[in-house]
């Protein structure tokens, strides 16, 4: 036995553990086929809503061939301060590409000296003449506001967080009792904190590429399909990833406290998916803003990308019946979900430490 | 200097003592065995040395260190199989070889030179890139064993080590066993198998409820014990009227028969007795064949004390 060679070996320091075991864990990621399978359940969620709209006939952007203005008087329009100069057409899209505009009185094409368009409170031809008598139509390449084309998929990225968490964080811990894996990693000298940093760090990596793809493509059909990208589009990415840890913190609380995988896996996705946001219902029934709601603030991730930001407002439905929309505040949001990230993981890791192997 | 030593070391489960006041001291290059029924204790004692549970009380110490308060650096030097442990099932046996190495803080190159040498000493070369997943649990227990030398550790702490294994498998270990006890491992083995222990081991230490029954060595242990079976065999069949007048022998303890021709005598002494009853035995006029101890001479102690503890 080379006893001179491994009394001389310098055992790595707690933080250069983490790295090693966070290599092995994203290994299990791949090969277990866990972070695969959430790419395809991001890449479905897109499929899906960039598909479904436009094949029952609601695009996102296109082109109006010929379609006829309702055209009248601007004080029909504008409120009646406005000096305008003659009468106006609406197009009803949300954006239309001007330079794509021709504008046709009865079927021939009018000189753009004739009319402007303004997208100031609607998209508004204007012509400098009187159209009485006339039939006008328009031509034009239009699409989506890249603010309600991100919010339909962006609503997604909650459901795909608590997934992420499900797939890389429920059984994180508990599995090593369950599955009796403990009794070959636990005898080693390595800290338990090291290897829940670690198997921490690469379910934060799983789940971090997958919401990152989510986030990418959605970017880049936003800016293919109507040509822009919502300015708060980075944010909600930012808000997305502190929601990842704030619930991967919590899946991993829930894998320490648990003495079942299954068990563990079940209670992580439906806590999340439906047990809290029934308590976030009743409360708000109540009308009791549940700032404190770690589900509640998810919901910055997307109202983030409505401009301007929607506040909370309560609706009289009559008969004493009055109806609470709360919506996250983005600031308290943020310190919420880093709050439930810190106590979880401090919880966690703690109990991780105290946990036995007697099994 | 004393490699593993527990000082007092108690563990509660509730109300049930599962390990009691147990004191116990290996020294440097010694192999022993550590015996006991079922829930005596022993798999408690070693998993507290391991890092896998906490101890009620008392001290467990490798080299030297507390593995109850400085768990990393009592462990450094520390090789441990215990219970038949899972692997990670996405995982090649090189591959978690490397993995237990890194830990471990031993270079690339080391880990290479090892992985090749342990898993021929463990017979697994045909194996090293099939996923563990697919393993049997006693090419896992190999894998155990393979990781557990890996880094050549001073202490080698195993619990029931040939569990799982097929008879083959057990003596490969077996061999394992010997051939780590001639290069000086300290070795702290856990078992059911008094022959293995008997076979291996240096010292025994026997616990049960938890506590030290008896510690020392094989040589001393044997001095201790009290009855022997032996297995007569004669020419031709043995008469009932024979075996009465063998059971009438000094310091037969029991007679029975096992075939027309063979019966097993309990005698209580050393080899004087057992000399004078194969003379009484001849002088009833049979043709003896045959006059071997049978069974474990261990398993008579240990039946001795675990009866009397209990």
């Amino acid at each position: 036995m080379s006893q001179q060679q491994h009394h001389a070996r310098e055992l790595p320091t707690d933080i250069e553990h983490i790295p090693i075991v966070w290599r092995y864990e994203l290994l299990k990621y791949l090969r277990s086929r866990r972070l695969v399978a959430s790419v395809a359940i991001a890449a479905l969620v897109i499929v899906l809503i960039f598909v479904i709209p436009p094949a029952t006939g609601n695009p996102y952007s296109g082109t109006d061939k010929a379609v006829n203005l309702f055209v009248s008087g601007p004080q029909g329009i504008f409120t009646p301060s406005l000096q305008l100069p003659g009468n106006a057409g609406i197009i009803n899209r949300s954006v239309v590409v001007v330079s794509s505009l021709e504008v046709f009185q009865d079927g021939v094409r009018e000189q753009g000296a004739n009319w402007t368009f303004s997208s100031t409170g609607g998209n508004i031809i204007l012509f400098t003449h009187n159209t009485t008598g006339h039939t006008y139509t328009a031509t034009y390449r239009w699409h989506e506001t890249s603010e309600s084309f991100a919010s339909g998929f962006i609503g997604f990225a909650n459901l795909l967080i608590v997934i992420c968490a499900t797939f890389f964080g429920a059984d994180a811990i508990v599995s090593e009792y369950q599955a009796r894996t403990g009794y070959l990693i636990f005898p080693n000298p390595i800290r338990r904190a090291s290897l829940y940093m670690g198997k921490f760090a690469a379910s934060m990596t799983a789940g971090i590429v997958v919401i990152a793809i989510f986030y990418a493509v959605v970017g880049t059909l936003s800016l293919v399909s109507v040509s822009g990208l919502d300015k708060n589009f980075l944010m909600s990415f930012a808000f997305a990833l502190e929601y990842l840890l704030a619930v991967m913190a919590v899946a991993y609380l829930i894998s320490t406290l648990m003495k079942g995988t299954t068990g563990a896996t079940v209670l992580t996705f439906f806590l999340f998916i439906m047990i809290l946001p029934i308590i976030d219902g009743v409360v708000s029934v109540s009308r009791i803003k549940p700032s404190w709601s770690l589900t509640f603030s998810a919901g910055t991730i997307s109202n983030i990308l409505t401009s301007p930001y929607p506040s909370d407002t309560i609706t009289d439905y009559g008969r004493g019946f009055m109806f609470p929309s709360y919506y996250p505040d983005p600031a308290i949001s943020s310190i919420v979900m880093l709050a439930y990230a810190l106590v979880a993981v401090g919880l966690s890791m703690v109990l991780f430490r105290r946990k036995q192997m007697t099994g | 200097m004393a490699m593993i030593e527990l000082e007092n070391l108690t563990k509660n489960f509730g109300p049930i003592k599962a390990v009691d006041s147990l004191s116990l001291s290996v020294d440097e290059g010694t192999t022993v065995g550590f015996l006991g029924p079922n829930g005596a204790g022993k798999t408690t004692t070693i998993k507290i040395l391991t890092d896998l549970l906490s101890a009620t009380s008392g001290r467990a110490m490798l080299q030297g260190i507390n593995v109850l308060t400085d768990p990393k650096k009592a462990l450094k030097n520390v090789g441990a199989v215990v219970e038949t442990p899972e692997f990670y099932p996405y995982l090649t046996p090189i591959e978690t070889l490397a993995y237990l190495g890194r830990i471990r803080g031993m270079h690339t190159h080391e880990i290479n030179d090892r992985t090749s040498e342990v898993i021929r000493q463990v017979k697994l070369e045909q194996w090293t890139t099939t996923r563990i997943g697919k393993f049997s649990k006693g090419m896992k227990q190999r894998l155990a064993i393979a990781q557990a030398l890996l880094h050549e550790p001073d202490i080698l702490i195993l619990d029931e080590p040939t569990s799982g294994l097929d008879p083959r498998g057990m003596v490969e270990v077996r061999e394992i066993i010997k051939e780590l006890k001639k290069q000086k491992y300290t070795i702290f083995m856990s078992s059911h198998l008094l022959g293995e222990v008997q076979e291996v081991c240096d010292k025994a230490a026997l616990i049960d409820h938890g506590k030290l029954l008896i510690y020392d060595t094989l040589e001393t242990l044997g001095s201790l014990i009290k009855v022997l079976n032996l297995e007569v065999t004669v020419l031709g069949d043995v008469g009932d009227s024979v075996l009465s007048k063998v059971r009438a022998f000094a310091n037969v303890k029991e007679v029975e028969r096992v075939t027309s021709n063979t019966f097993i005598v309990s005698l209580e002494g050393g080899p004087e007795e057992r000399a004078d009853l194969l003379a009484q035995i001849i002088s009833t006029g049979v043709k003896v064949t045959g006059f071997t101890t049978v069974g474990v001479p261990l398993e008579s102690l240990y039946m001795d004390l675990v009866k009397d503890s209990r």
